[in-house]
């Protein structure tokens, strides 16, 4: 039995001072919906919530959305993998309806970042590593994939250019999609000139903390064509864990559990990584698209740089990624970024995506959770 | 010794493992080695990874070893941005396992490979009693 | 037949103003209690050779040196020859003390900076550069030698009330920067003691001294020496921060 993904939404991202948690949650919610043949909220069975809950001072946010959704009394819970959590949420969706224990499932991915402020959500984002070993010596998000990228650079001679190349990529089609925080291009010199970070890393290699909220609606097959004419299947699912404590994996050049997460989606799906004809990969950090590259097996291990260098993540490369912007230009709200990225594969794999249009029936999500402590890869096909 | 007397901002003040900050202020590094199946462990666990048994002794380490890797902290965290910018260093021990630590050496002298040593240091101009372990350049002898 | 370990075998003391007095009193016990000695003196040479021939005939090592406590190069020369004599410093007691009595409104300056300068100055050069030893190897004991008359203001004693009250306070604060490397920092408050310095102070200073105390005598060199060793022990490695009278009840 198929599962297919029949309407998605996609909120403004950026700083939304403007609106409450739930509220946001609302906006993709209603564009899902009647992106789904008008489908009615009596219809849905399950609400799958995904949201790394330590930024928000509401408590146990599915409750809260439910409620605000009129979602009452179906069943919702919360599921969380960092920064994968959308992704993740996407994942309890799909066994929820494999399982055949529900037939239509709502996922919405939410996240309110900017209640704290950057020094707190780098103190809260360094504890993503191993309290008790090393954000005592003041470990932070960015300086642990900065550690991923000056071993990358000793081992490979991948440059700093490079590493930019991925953010001006990202910004030339992030200032294309209306619904990204960034809507300005980059030049490389900008941002090897923007504020340091973590060396080598500096502002304009790391992703902005983000509010945001995406939604999509997931059903069997039997229902699934009932509800929409183009409805996108998933055809391969993967997701793996790595150590929390980087001190404790095998290497610093890649992410493991993204090789395994991969794996596992390319096998269920029966296609190999030069299959994939459009690409929505985790971009937390420059450094984290070329590793995504070589992981995903996109290009080999080390190559990353020539593949950005040679522009072949660029719609009419090989392998076009984050042609909407990634998690660089839309900024990243932890929960809703995974399912920000399907929305995006889903709108290529419809043939909707206007200017950014790749022609693909096969596209790939890639959704890492903290350092790679969680990797969920998913892949959609038309 | 209380756990959390270890770091700058301790998040844990109860742990298994917590004599090692008894070790720590008397100027040694100590890991743990599973009497079970004799496989070691650094930073300390009190649960083997290998085999999962919970009977664990201490062992001296060294602390010295190879930069794997590196980065210098600009953007800093509540609670260091007194300290910032400093630079955290990835360092392979000799004795096995890995230390996440300051490197106590010039930002240009930095070099990934190059041999240092985790010394145990107690932070001298705070009235509280905080250890930590800074990374130094290795002695030749 | 079991022998007692002495409590400070081992051990390497430096004692400032050694050669007379309390100070000569405190470096031999030190020795006596298995630590070898350091004393420094300002111009009492034949007393000087004197302790350091006793100390030697104990079976530890001594080392003298002339030296002016106001002086910072002196007090670096001074720990340096004693490292290099002993291989290290353990234990440090300022003894070191002056007094230029008189009502404030006849006392000159020079008369107030020199006990402020060899008392109080004088603790805080040797002070530092004790802490800077001990701090890197994680042990130290510091005794300072105050008065009650830190405690207490003494009529024609501004300035000594002064210098000792502020060694008295420079003691606490040290402990409080030293007591996490494994370093004790005390103070012990003699009140009158039968030296050869009071030898010479007329008869009723010292009967009015006497009714004073509580225990109706004056302390000998070895009362306070005694003290002094103790607190230097591990008998008393929970003693930091403190202030020790021993005056038989003085000053209460």
């Amino acid at each position: 039995m198929k599962v297919g993904v029949v309407g998605i939404g996609h909120g403004k991202f950026g700083r939304r001072s403007d609106a409450t948690v739930q509220e946001l949650a609302c906006e993709p919610f209603r564009d899902a919906l009647m992106d789904a043949g008008g489908i009615s909220r009596n219809d849905i069975d399950f609400l799958s919530v995904g949201s790394s809950p330590e930024y928000h001072k509401q408590r146990s946010l599915p409750g809260v959305i439910a409620e605000y959704l009129g979602m009452n009394p179906q069943s919702t819970w919360l599921t969380e993998a960092a920064c994968a959590s959308g992704s993740a949420a996407i994942r309890t969706a799909y066994m929820a309806i494999k399982s055949g224990m529900h037939e239509i499932v709502a996922v919405i991915g939410v996240q309110k970042m900017t209640e704290l402020t950057t020094p707190e959500i780098l103190a809260l984002m360094g504890r993503v590593g191993d309290v008790q070993w090393e954000s005592i010596f003041g470990t932070t998000f960015p300086g642990y994939y900065a550690m991923y990228a000056t071993r990358h650079m000793y081992e490979f001679g991948t440059t700093k250019e490079q590493m930019a190349m991925v953010a001006v990529k990202n910004h030339h089609y992030g200032a294309l999609n209306p619904q990204a925080m960034f809507q300005k291009e980059v030049t490389i010199e900008r941002c090897l000139s923007s504020e340091k970070v973590a060396y080598p890393l500096n502002v304009f290699d790391c992703c902005a903390n983000a509010d945001g909220a995406a939604c999509i609606i997931m059903a069997n097959e039997k229902k699934a064509k009932k509800l929409n004419d183009t409805p996108i299947w998933i055809d391969g699912v993967g997701s793996a864990s790595a150590q929390m404590s980087v001190l404790r994996r095998p290497h610093f050049i890649g992410i493991p559990s993204t090789v395994e997460a991969s794996k596992q989606a390319y096998k269920q799906a029966g296609i190999k990584p030069e299959d994939v004809q459009v690409a929505e990969v985790h971009d937390c950090f420059t450094i984290a698209e070329l590793m995504a590259y070589e992981d995903l097996g996109f290009c080999k291990k080390g190559e990353g740089g020539k593949f950005i260098e040679n522009k072949q993540s660029y719609i009419g490369g090989k392998t076009p990624v984050n042609v909407d912007g990634g998690l660089k230009a839309k900024g990243h709200p932890v929960g809703a970024t995974g399912v920000s990225m399907t929305a995006e594969i889903v709108k290529q794999l419809r043939g909707q995506a206007g200017k950014r249009q790749v022609n693909a029936e096969i596209g790939l999500t890639h959704n890492v959770g903290g350092i790679g402590q969680y990797c969920f890869v998913h892949i959609y096909r038309r | 010794m209380p756990f959390h007397y270890f770091g700058k901002v301790s998040f844990v003040p109860y742990t298994k493992v917590a004599e090692f900050a008894d070790y720590l202020k008397n100027g040694k590094l100590m890991g743990t080695r599973c009497k079970n199946c004799r496989e070691i462990s650094f930073p300390p666990r009190a649960d083997c990874l290998s085999c999962l048994s919970d009977e664990f002794e201490w062992f001296e380490c060294s602390g010295k070893g190879r930069l794997h890797t590196y980065t210098i902290i600009f953007a800093a965290p509540t609670g260091f941005d007194d300290i910032a910018p400093y630079s955290l260093g990835v360092l392979d021990l000799d004795d096995g396992g890995r230390l996440l630590g300051w490197i106590n050496i010039p930002e240009e002298e930095i070099t990934i490979g190059m041999r240092l040593q985790a010394v145990p240091k107690i932070f001298e101009e705070v009235p509280e009693i905080k250890l930590y372990y800074s990374l130094e350049k290795a002695n030749t002898t | 037949m079991e022998v007692d370990i002495l409590e400070l075998d081992d051990k390497n003391a430096l004692v400032t103003g050694g050669s007379v007095g309390i100070g000569a009193s405190i470096a031999i016990k030190l020795a006596e209690d298995g630590a070898n000695v350091a004393i420094n003196y300002r111009k009492h040479d034949t007393e000087a050779k004197a302790v350091k021939k006793r100390i030697e005939e104990l079976g530890r090592k001594a080392v003298v040196v002339k030296a002016d406590v106001t002086s910072s190069a002196d007090a670096e020369k001074m720990f340096s020859q004693v490292i290099d004599a002993f291989g290290r410093v353990d234990i440090l007691v300022c003894n070191a003390g002056i007094t230029r009595d008189g009502v404030i409104w006849k006392m000159n300056e020079a008369d107030w900076d020199q006990v402020i300068a060899v008392n109080l100055k004088g603790y805080y050069i040797y002070n530092k550069i004790a802490a800077r030893y001990f701090k890197d190897q994680r042990y130290g004991k510091i005794v300072n030698i105050t008065s009650i008359n830190g405690l207490r203001g003494k009529f024609g004693q501004t300035n000594y009330s002064a210098a000792k009250g502020g060694e008295i306070a420079l003691t606490k604060a040290l402990a409080k920067e030293l007591g996490k490397f494994n370093v004790n920092v005390n103070a012990v408050a003699p009140g009158m003691v039968m030296t050869e310095m009071t030898k010479s102070i007329p008869p009723e200073f010292l009967k009015n001294a006497i009714d004073e105390t509580v225990l109706g005598r004056l302390a000998t060199p070895e009362d306070i020496s005694n003290v002094v060793s103790f607190l230097c022990s591990e008998k008393a490695r929970h003693i930091t921060g403190g202030i020790i009278k021993v005056d038989g009840g003085q000053y209460i």
